[in-house]
């Protein structure tokens, strides 16, 4: 195998982003912003980093059980934003 | 001897010494009996190493109703303590201790193994599949379940029951006011069983999703594998929240962490939280597939297509998600604002539509059909007007306002019962006698049946409707007595003397089996009811490999359509049939969490380390092991069906 | 055994591609496993009671090179699967090996930090905060051991057995477990350790 079928220029665009996104989530502990912003920041890197992990690396999308994968995902997403904001709302949000 | 100490059970009691001398007596007369009559090469070699899904079915199954009789027995004892005033036959840290049981015990150990115990049996014969997609698994659950189930049973017997109710709340289930090892008992062999279902979830969606026989569309599926598929999601993604606040709860109790303490910034009410976002799905785990159950049976012997059914899959679906959105509706009283009550009583109000539209579907099915009165189809339609009154009281019950009056009471008791009774445990019953056939080439007795039937659902009404009326008047659940001046005494007698018919009629259900095995014809036909699905199309008993042949469909009930001038179901010559091969090591496996569960609850850390290193080796041998699993040769399928067709002339 | 040739080794048979789905579904459980740790952690990050506020222990450093550990070995991982699909077992090997090497280091360095935790006075008993920190941290930390173990399995396997349908399929659904792994920690990273010291 030469180099370029061991480093395939995917691989390495994905993993060169995923460093760039760290270092974009970083910021909001060396830059002074508002709590807000700062969220906002993590967000999107966190969401995006975990997009590339599945899509670029995990390869979701090759199989005959595509759907079934990506609703398995969805699903899964769904359940873990329900169970923590709705933690949230039972015990912190609703006693306000 | 100190040592031993920590074994005693603490509030020990005449009933508890008999009860350990008759497991003990009971163990050993099965040891020497097995022995005796020389049985243990057949047990290992036939069942406790099976990966057939059938057996491993029936092991469910039968379990299921040992916790049946256990939680049962339970229940009787409560009915007893509160038939009169000021009773004396528990005290209040046995009746604690009784219901946590009762509730753990038909929950858990009870309605989910049966239910489980049903789609193992019927979910791959539906698909025309030959086993699950992960026999091997199938076989961990169905083991991980039983020595969990084990684990929590000995709690009675060595060092005490829990005793803090099924929800197990905080402070309550603290050490600090739970201070006997009962909690302990409840947090690992609930952990364990867990882990085991979890599996089977993952097991028998990939079995749905990619194991159908060739045309069988998901469309096309049958109800039952329906309901088995969204519940099987729901198991999915609900577990692991258990796992995660049952570890939590036991991080609490033996490692000294502060999630759910009074102190130290722990929060009681999280628990409460967790439990329930695992707790309200695990109330549909039960229920859809018994609704899947109805609608095969209601269409059979209503001899009509089952009506609606794409508002069927539609409802189911939608009750998928919103299971997992009503949890809070279990602690409106907590203390949260109105926000957050009114979000959870609208979320909990939109469940009641889904399942209302079934409600209608199954009438409609009804509807101008030539309806047979079976067995299965008697529990069928006791369930429709029962089961809606459990619902209706459900939406009292989601009025967050109004729940404020509800809350704690028998109503809720009445309510829930009503929901559980002849949403799962009719369906159950219904299941088992109409695919018992299936599995053991007879029926039960019709006659001796409906004995149990009547004499369970008028049972069943005598003892907990009662509950609505003492409940409005304010009589708390869970109080181990009352004083006459209450006025809650003749009802609460009327609920004993309810409890005695349902005792009656579960009588009534074991001598129906003994009966039939004894003297029922045999040799009944594959297809007794005269059905609509796959699973009737092969013998019974069914053959190893399930179909000869694998079928072909091209309706979500070929196997009617094929008997009424269809499409054949079955084309093609025989072939060679790949099946898995039997292992030892699910069995193993699950006695070395038995072992490790049972280290944990006492705290003996050595014998825990050992037991944790031995569930590695046994994952460690797995990665290693080459398992092909054996192959069936044309010539014997052949003589094992023609051997069939023989007994199925 | 039937073989279909059209597609990589690792889905080449129908168990194969059963144990893919299979596990992705398991992934699914996963992802709802460390949900409700996070929605505990959440709850409890203010609720300190005595002992110390996130703000006060975390560390930058120690963090950042695990971070950065983690996030290559999950590229050298989608390259072993890569160098896999090419057929080639000693670049594969190769590159699980560096992958354990990295994980090893990951671990190595969250012992270190609990052991300073610990010495710092932010003990699994201090809190309620502390608890959900330490019990988060640790499942993450227990599934990247039981990871270490189930390569260096997949690793000896391919070594002896070489690029066969099963050992390919175990290394491609170990991958799959890794990429995972990676994801969990960049939400720890961002929400436990980053949100803590903003």
């Amino acid at each position: 195998m030469n180099m370029k079928q061991l480093f395939p220029r995917g691989h390495v665009m994905g993993f060169i982003f995923s460093m760039v996104l760290t270092a974009v989530a970083l910021g909001v502990v060396v830059y002074d912003l508002s709590f807000k912003t700062g969220m906002i920041v993590l967000l999107v890197t966190a969401f995006m980093q975990a997009g590339v992990q599945l899509v670029m690396f995990m390869h979701a999308g090759e199989s005959e059980d595509k759907k079934a994968i990506y609703t398995n995902v969805y699903y899964a997403l769904f359940i873990a934003l329900v169970t923590i904001f709705g933690t949230l709302l039972t015990m912190i949000w609703g006693y306000q | 001897m100190d040592y031993f100490d920590r074994f005693a059970v603490p509030h020990s009691s005449p009933m508890i010494v008999g009860s350990q001398i008759a497991i003990a007596v009971t163990v050993l007369a099965i040891l020497v009996g097995v022995t005796y009559f020389k049985k243990w090469g057949y047990l290992w070699r036939e069942w406790f190493t099976t990966v057939d899904h059938k057996r491993i079915g029936i092991m469910y199954i039968l379990a299921a109703l040992l916790m049946l009789f256990r939680g049962g027995a339970d229940a009787i004892l409560m009915r007893a303590q509160t038939a009169i005033p000021d009773n004396g036959l528990l005290d209040g840290q046995h009746y604690n201790e009784i219901f946590t049981t009762h509730g753990v015990v038909m929950i858990l150990f009870m309605a989910m193994p049966f239910i489980i115990g049903l789609m193992n049996i019927v979910t791959p014969l539906q698909i025309g599949a030959r086993d699950v997609a992960f026999p091997r698994l199938n076989a961990v659950s169905f083991w991980l379940f039983f020595w969990g189930a084990m684990l929590f049973n000995i709690s009675f017997v060595v060092g005490g029951s829990p005793d803090a109710g099924w929800t197990a709340y905080f402070p309550l289930a603290s050490v600090e006011f739970s201070e006997s090892v009962g909690m302990n008992y409840y947090a690992i062999a609930i952990q364990i069983a867990g882990i085991g279902t979890l599996m089977t979830g993952i097991n028998f969606i990939v079995t749905i999703l990619k194991m159908r026989a060739p045309g069988m569309t998901l469309m096309k599926m049958p109800m039952f594998t329906w309901s088995i598929l969204i519940t099987n999601l729901i198991i999915v993604f609900a577990f692991p929240v258990l796992t995660v606040a049952l570890a939590l709860m036991t991080m609490d109790r033996l490692f000294g962490t502060n999630f759910f303490t009074m102190a130290n910034g722990g929060s009681d009410m999280l628990w409460a939280n967790l439990f329930w976002i695992w707790g309200h799905p695990e109330v549909y785990i039960v229920i859809l597939p018994a609704f899947g159950i109805y609608s095969e049976i209601i269409s059979t012997f209503a001899r009509r297509n089952l009506y609606g059914y794409k508002s069927m899959v539609v409802s189911m679906v939608a009750i998928s998600v919103l299971s997992f959105v009503v949890w809070a509706h279990h602690f409106f009283t907590m203390g949260h604002g109105a926000m957050v009550n009114g979000i959870f009583s609208i979320t909990t109000m939109a469940i009641a539509v889904p399942t209302g539209i079934k409600i209608f579907n199954w009438l409609f099915t009804l509807w101008k059909g030539k309806i047979e009165f079976t067995v299965p189809m008697l529990y069928s339609l006791a369930f429709i007007p029962i089961f809606t009154i459990g619902g209706v009281t459900g939406v009292m019950l989601a009025m967050a306002s109004a729940d404020y009056q509800y809350h704690n009471t028998m109503f809720l008791v009445a309510h829930f019962h009503y929901v559980l009774i002849p949403g799962t445990v009719f369906a159950v019953l219904a299941g088992f006698t109409y695919w018992w056939p299936k599995i053991f080439n007879f029926q039960l007795s019709e006659r001796i049946g409906k004995w149990a039937f009547w004499f369970i659902v008028v049972g069943f009404n005598v003892t907990f409707f009662p509950m609505f009326i003492t409940g409005l008047d304010g009589q708390a659940r869970r109080m181990y007595t009352y004083s006459e001046a209450t006025g809650y005494g003749p009802l609460n007698l009327l609920s004993f003397v309810g409890a005695l018919g349902l005792l009656i009629g579960f009588a009534f259900l074991v001598y129906n089996i003994y009966w039939s095995t004894r003297y029922a014809p045999r040799n009944v036909t594959s297809d007794p009811w005269n059905a609509r699905s796959l699973e009737w199309a092969t013998h019974s008993p069914v053959p190893e490999y399930n179909f000869a042949i694998v079928p072909e469909v091209d309706s979500s009930q070929a196997f009617w359509d094929s008997k009424n001038n269809g499409p054949a179901l079955f084309k093609g010559k025989y072939k060679e049939i790949h099946m898995p091969n039997n292992s030892g090591v699910p069995f193993v496996l699950g006695i070395i969490f038995f072992v490790w569960g049972f280290a944990m609850v006492f705290s003996m850390w050595i014998f825990a380390i050992i037991s944790t290193l031995g569930i590695f080796a046994c994952m460690a041998h797995r990665s290693f092991e080459k398992d092909h699993g054996h192959h069936i040769s044309v010539e014997e399928i052949e003589e094992t069906e023609k051997k069939l067709r023989g007994a199925n002339a | 055994m039937k073989i279909d040739n059209s597609l990589p080794l690792e889905y080449s048979t129908e168990e194969n591609r059963l144990k893919i789905l299979g596990f992705w579904i398991f992934l699914g459980a996963e992802i709802a496993l460390f949900a409700t740790l996070f929605a505990t952690y959440f709850t409890l990050v203010n609720r300190t009671g005595n002992g110390p506020i996130g703000a006060d222990i975390f560390e930058v450093t120690p963090v950042l090179i695990e971070t950065i550990l983690l996030l290559t070995s999950s590229f050298t991982i989608g390259l072993g699967i890569n160098a896999m699909r090419h057929g080639s077992k000693n670049a594969m090997m190769v590159f699980f090996i560096i992958t354990l090497a990295l994980g090893a280091g990951f671990l190595g360095t969250e012992i270190f930090e609990f052991k300073h935790y610990v010495h710092i006075g932010a003990g699994l008993q201090v809190s309620a905060f502390t608890s959900i920190l330490l019990t988060l941290l640790g499942t993450h930390g227990a599934h990247v051991t039981l990871g270490l173990f189930w390569g260096l399995f997949i690793v000896l396997q391919v070594k002896k057995r070489g690029l066969t349908p099963e050992t390919t399929n175990k290394a491609f659904i170990y991958s799959l477990y890794w990429h995972f792994l990676d994801v969990v920690w960049i939400f720890i990273f961002s929400f436990v350790y980053l949100k803590g010291m903003m």
